[in-house]
């Protein structure tokens, strides 16, 4: 049991400790918290989310998750910087690809199945409480210094993302 | 007086042992390398400090224009640079970056905001080109971007954090001061980079 606990606590943790996954859940959360509607965009990445960890648990093999992910970012955070909003369908799309992408790029490393399982519960755990965090600071955001600071701050994600881009495909 | 404050800066430049150049690398890998990176080159943190400083001069909506075009288009230099494109002048750009960026604040120019925003972004690539290029092998790409990206972007507040005085007439003139001194810095800097 407490083998399991650790490898849920690996998963929570995932998505803080990979600074890949921070950065897009992030950007992601700015990009939802400044929208008018949230719901929808939380349920695509959640559904995202739940498929990409389905398939990691079916034992899918490697993916391009990670480059998927920060382009998905860069796109996400670059619309922030901008304050631009894109139609309301593509904004679920992004969140849902984000979520595939986080889940597709966090295989467990456990030597059980069942510890694996954890792990990747974790992930999703970790992965949509981080990006409820982050999207509802921002939601919070609703003075003009403050919507300026958030596009500053995405503008950040966007350019890390596309330099970390750049390396991987180099 | 302001006569006094430019032969105060020229010889504080004058004692100063600069690098040739600037951008020497953190050599470590990173968020706190990359963090540095910025840190450690003087034209850069000038040149940064002045984006802020021209963009708190300008007002709305240059004060967060110029802050969000910078990383952006610094970025496309960042791939230019991490690709191993040559960007031929890439130290003597940067130089010219502070000399005319503090131009700027020290003639109190304003331009229309897409003339500045094209200014900024121009230099800019020379920026993220330097960064790119000096991006340390095996170093953890994520941390070590958003490291210098956050560190750039905290330049470019403290820029913005003193050029919110020129909201005042004293602090309008220690604002271009400034902008002269930044334009000196600038100069050292392109003096020993050709």
């Amino acid at each position: 049991m407490s083998r399991l606990l650790q490898a849920f606590a690996e998963g929570l943790l995932n998505p803080i400790l990979v600074p890949a996954h921070a950065l897009a859940l992030c950007g992601l959360g700015l990009f939802i918290g400044q929208q008018a509607s949230r719901a929808p965009a939380v349920l695509s990445f959640t559904a995202g989310l739940a498929g990409g960890l389905t398939a990691i648990a079916l034992a899918v093999g490697p993916t391009p998750s990670r480059i998927v992910l920060l382009a998905d970012a860069a796109l996400i955070a670059g619309l922030v910087a901008s304050a631009w909003a894109p139609s309301r369908p593509a904004g679920w799309l992004f969140a849902a690809i984000a979520g595939a992408a986080i889940a597709l790029d966090s295989p467990p490393q456990a030597p059980t199945i069942a510890q694996g399982n954890a792990t990747l519960v974790g992930t999703g755990v970790g992965a949509s409480a981080l990006l409820l965090l982050v999207s509802a600071c921002a939601a919070l955001a609703t003075r003009r210094w403050q919507q300026l600071g958030l596009r500053i701050v995405g503008s950040w994600i966007a350019a890390s993302a596309i330099l970390v881009l750049a390396v991987m495909l180099r | 007086m302001l006569r006094l404050f430019c032969s105060g800066a020229m010889f504080l430049l004058l004692i100063m042992p600069v690098p040739a150049l600037a951008h020497e690398g953190s050599g470590t890998g990173g968020f706190i390398g990359g963090f540095s990176h910025p840190l450690l080159g003087p034209d850069h943190i000038v040149a940064m400090v002045a984006v802020g400083l021209w963009g708190a001069f300008l007002g709305a909506p240059a004060i967060w224009t110029l802050p969000i075009v910078f990383p952006l288009v610094m970025a496309g230099g960042g791939v230019l640079g991490i690709i191993g494109f040559g960007l031929p002048g890439a130290e003597i750009g940067i130089a010219v970056s502070a000399i005319a960026l503090g131009l700027m604040v020290a003639l109190a120019a304003r331009p229309p905001i897409f003339v500045a925003a094209l200014l900024v972004g121009a230099f800019a690539v020379f920026h993220g080109h330097a960064h790119g290029a000096e991006l340390p092998p095996g170093s953890d790409a994520v941390a070590y971007s958003a490291g210098f990206v956050i560190a750039t972007g905290l330049l470019h507040l403290t820029g913005i954090s003193f050029g919110l005085l020129a909201r005042w007439p004293a602090g309008r003139i220690a604002v271009r001061l400034a902008g002269i001194v930044i334009a000196v810095v600038g100069a050292a800097f392109l003096s020993k980079a050709v």
